[in-house]
């Protein structure tokens, strides 16, 4: 059952348009992350939903009530911040009690209600703390059992991990993620880190410009991208110019190697210019295994990277990265070697722009 | 001090300390024997006579005594109080309304930095200049009161005069208003939008979110503001004196005319009283560091 | 403040506007009616035409750019050297700077007129007491300024790679550092500047040429000159702080003019 609907969605400023026919269904319970570069406008709607700000055109339904127009103290959507936005006059307690004591909760139930947040968070002994007496990570805490503590209907997140260090951010992701199954919560999640959003989404909505490039499951965005973009966004990329050669057979050629794709190109002819990817990973030594393409190369570069090897190979005239796990055993070859490597033809992905 | 923000640091903990030269200690004599010789003498210099016996120069309590028992004196320490209570209270009240309209109002751009000059302008016009644009303003021929009688309304027989305790408050006002703004509006940039918009997404209505948030975090930074005030209203003198002559009896007045000549009949109790303005403005200074640093705790 | 709010904050700043413009308006028309039923600028021209005004005029201004030199010579060394040598003089210096806002400018006469009036410090009738008084009471200000300019250029680095070059301390001081801090130090000498021409109490009391006692002795002969002048005083102040504003705009070195 469609709990949170996005239909049409629009948002223009002074004659800019920052988001673009915005349309998705998400189910009770999802979690959905936007994701996109600066400026691509998944936080406008992600406030859209929040209330902060309104929509040029289009409708939002939670539980088929149109929001829409409603102002964001009435909505019941709980908001999670990148800057924490505790309430630094506040103790942890009286922070995560705030929206009850709002609604005129009694304080009994309040008070219950705190205790059981702060378990979920596992920062019982911090109740008395005041904000700035906290840890960034903790800070967030606190301020995800603020918004839990008020019974939401959908939580929203805006780029909540993006000011804290790299290792915080990934425990915090994983405890964030946990609790939202737990409570089986609604919850959209806007981020630029593709891993972020790999890792924790249900699904994925990519976006770029305003625009949906691709929603789909993490599985699906990075192995299947539609677009340039997203195959360019999520996950690494080789990228390269070639020409068409046979479209019924699915051939290209590039400096006069030729490659074969599963890809359609029946709206192509012989002679097209297009562009096509392959991700580093779906390389490998044609000497372990002989796939659909068989390339000739020279070896230009071997960085190792801890648990991958990036060795760059010449292909024709343009470099290409390929990631193989590091083996202790395997020998790797040396820089100058000629060689040649493999991939499927699924691998070779000609993309649309 | 209210400064803009800094954008580079030196880093000394990152290099090894420098070998500590003593020419670097003369370099900053000029500096102390300026200070020293005019300033820090001739400040000591008031509160050792306050102390001492004009004429038998030795150490005494009894110009203290004597201030705290002459009505007259007590009566200018009140009045200059009182005055800088008011206007420190009403100039704090609509400075810090106005800073808030300029800033967090949603008024245009360059309103914001136009006014800000303004109020840089306005709170150093204070003095004589100040002193005669109110008397252009309201005094018996002045434009606003003829404005007034042309309209059927004189001030003057409904018995306002403009050189009386309330005319100067009103003057005051004048540098007292902009001053606040000044001191204030870092701290309302310093209310963060993220802080109202959480308020609101947890459900509180405009008038909740200053109750519970907005004016608590605000409270020390316009208290502090106000003792400010207070202190640069107590220490006024040239405003009052070419107002009013000299007429209104406040402690600077006072020692005004004890600077021309001896008019408080021993030069000890002049001391004393000059004693007693610094002390009253230090414990401005300190309440008002004491606010700053909770201020700057919370909204930094 | 949205919707709603946004009514009263236009109410506030057009009720802020009318009480900060009336005075000016009524001293301006005020200055305009030296000539009786006729608006016009005679009371301008006897002003200008009056040679004492000149005089007094010209006196302050002398005075001020007097204490505007003084003031750098002895702060800029003072601030450098605290921040690349000396932190640990940092607090009692700024202390130092900061006691003008504490002994308010009567008493701190008061004291000068006392300390200075009796042998062997008898300087009470120098201009050089008149000077150092401007400094001292401008020095919050001046040396603030200063110091915000010197925060927001990486010193030590400076002086090093100055110092590596073979660059002597007077080179230093005067070819790298003064150049850097241009912004700050103007911004400081406007505020000195502005600080000096409207200062009362000081001249009066030293009897000492200046614009704001020569102004108040008029007030009580005179109607419309005073009127004129005091015009003048704003409009010197505007130019004085219109002028930090313009040149520091962007940059990291000015401070609020006047904020304590």
């Amino acid at each position: 059952m469609t709990h949170l609907k996005l239909t049409n969605i629009s948002k223009e400023y002074s004659g800019t348009t920052v988001v673009q026919d915005f349309n998705l269904d998400v189910e009770q319970g999802e979690f959905v992350s936007f994701l996109g570069p600066s400026g691509c406008g998944k936080t406008t709607t992600l406030r859209m939903v929040a209330g902060f700000e309104t929509p040029t055109s289009g409708t939002i339904t939670i539980n088929g009530q149109d929001i829409t127009n409603i102002a964001p103290n009435q909505r019941n959507v709980g908001m999670i911040f990148q800057a924490y936005a505790l309430f630094p006059n506040m103790t942890v307690a009286q922070n995560i009690g705030f929206g009850m004591q709002i609604h005129k909760e009694p304080k009994a139930a309040i008070k219950e209600r705190v205790n059981e947040m702060l378990a979920l968070i596992n920062l019982e002994k911090h109740a008395g703390k005041y904000p700035f007496q906290l840890s960034g990570g903790q800070q967030q805490r606190v301020a995800l059992a603020r918004a839990l503590a008020n019974h939401p209907q959908v939580l929203l997140l805006d780029e909540p991990l993006s000011a804290l260090d790299a290792k915080i951010r990934v425990q915090l992701r994983s405890e964030i993620r946990a609790i939202q199954k737990k409570m089986g919560i609604t919850a959209i999640f806007v981020t630029h880190d593709q891993e972020e959003a790999l890792s924790i989404s249900d699904r994925i909505v990519v976006m770029y410009e305003g625009k949906m490039e691709q929603v789909g499951t993490p599985f699906e965005v990075y192995n299947f991208p539609q677009t340039a973009f997203v195959a360019n966004f999520v996950g690494t990329l080789n990228s390269a110019s070639a020409e068409v050669l046979d479209p019924a057979k699915g051939l290209i050629t590039m400096d006069g190697v030729q490659l074969v794709t599963v890809e359609d190109m029946k709206n192509r002819k012989k002679g097209d210019a297009v562009k096509f990817s392959v991700r580093p990973e779906r390389f490998s030594f044609a000497s372990e295994q002989k796939k659909d393409n068989i390339l000739d190369c020279t070896i230009e570069n071997i960085t190792f990277l801890g648990a991958v090897v990036r060795i760059q190979v010449k292909i024709g005239n343009t470099k290409f990265n390929m990631d193989t796990f590091n083996n202790p055993f395997l020998e790797l070859p040396k820089i100058g070697d000629k060689d040649q490597v493999t991939c499927s033809k699924e691998a070779v992905l000609v993309l649309n722009h | 001090m209210t400064t803009v923000n800094a954008v580079k640091r030196d880093a000394p903990q990152a290099r090894p300390a420098l070998p500590k030269f003593s020419w670097a200690w003369l370099g900053l004599m000029p500096f102390f024997i300026f200070a020293f010789l005019f300033l820090l003498y001739p400040a000591s210099v008031i509160g050792v006579r306050s102390f001492q016996d004009t004429k038998t120069h030795a150490f005494t309590f009894k110009y203290i005594v004597e201030l705290l028992q002459t009505p007259y004196l007590l009566g200018s320490y009140w009045i200059s109080i009182k005055i800088s209570l008011i206007t420190a209270l009403g100039g704090g009240l609509f400075g810090f309304l106005l800073a808030y309209s300029a800033i967090r109002g949603g008024l245009p751009r360059f309103m914001r930095s136009s006014f800000m000059t303004f109020c840089g302008v306005a709170s150093n016009f204070a003095g004589v200049p100040l002193a005669f644009a109110f008397i252009a303003l309201l005094s018996p021929p002045g434009e606003l009161t003829k404005l007034l009688i042309a309209l059927g309304y004189n001030p003057y027989f409904h018995g306002f005069t403009l050189y009386t305790f309330w005319g100067l408050s009103m003057v005051y006002m004048y540098f007292q208003f902009p001053l606040m703004v000044l001191i204030i509006a870092p701290a309302i940039d310093g209310l963060r939008r993220e802080w109202l918009e959480a308020a609101e997404n947890l459900g509180a209505s405009s008038f909740q979110y200053w109750r519970y948030v907005a004016f608590p975090i605000l409270f020390p930074a316009i208290l502090g503001a106000m003792i400010l005030l207070f202190g640069n209203a107590f220490g006024a003198y040239a405003t009052a004196q070419a107002l009013t002559g000299g007429s209104i009896n406040l402690v600077t007045i006072v020692i005004g005319s004890q600077v021309s000549g001896d008019v408080l009949g021993d030069p000890g109790l002049g001391y004393a009283l000059a004693l007693g303005m610094v002390v009253v403005m230090a414990f401005a200074i300190v309440a008002r560091t004491l606010l700053q640093r909770r201020t700057e705790r919370w909204l930094r | 403040m949205k919707r709603g709010g946004q009514a009263w904050a236009w109410f506030w700043m057009i009720v802020g506007i009318l009480y900060f413009f009336l005075p000016l308006v009524a001293t301006f028309l005020f200055s305009l009616r030296a000539r009786l039923g006729v608006l016009s600028f005679d009371a301008y021209q006897t002003v200008f035409n009056d040679p004492n005004f000149i005089y007094n005029f010209s006196y302050s201004v002398f005075w001020a750019l007097l204490t505007i030199i003084v003031g750098i010579l002895i702060f800029v060394p003072t601030a450098y050297l605290i921040r690349l040598r000396l932190p640990q003089f940092r607090a009692p210096v700024e202390f130092i700077t900061l006691l003008p806002f504490v002994i308010p400018a009567i008493v701190y006469v008061f004291s000068l007129v006392r300390t200075f009036s009796k042998p062997p410090l008898l300087i009470v009738d120098s201009p050089v007491l008149l000077i150092a008084a401007y400094a001292v009471l401008s020095m919050p200000y001046m040396y603030s300024a200063i110091d915000t300019g010197l925060r927001a250029i990486d010193v030590r680095t400076l002086t090093e790679a100055a110092q590596s070059l073979g660059a002597g301390w007077g080179t230093i001081l005067f070819r790298i550092i003064l150049p850097n801090i241009r912004v700050a130090i103007l911004s400081g000498s406007f505020l000195t500047f502005a600080i000096v021409i409207g200062e009362l109490i000081l001249a009066d009391y030293l009897v000492k040429p200046a614009f704001a006692p020569y102004m108040a002795y008029l007030m009580q002969q005179k109607a419309y000159e005073p009127a004129a002048m005091a015009v003048m005083s704003f409009a010197l102040t505007w130019a004085c702080l219109g002028i930090i504003q313009f040149v520091g705009r962007g940059s990291d070195q000015t401070q609020i003019a006047g904020g304590h």
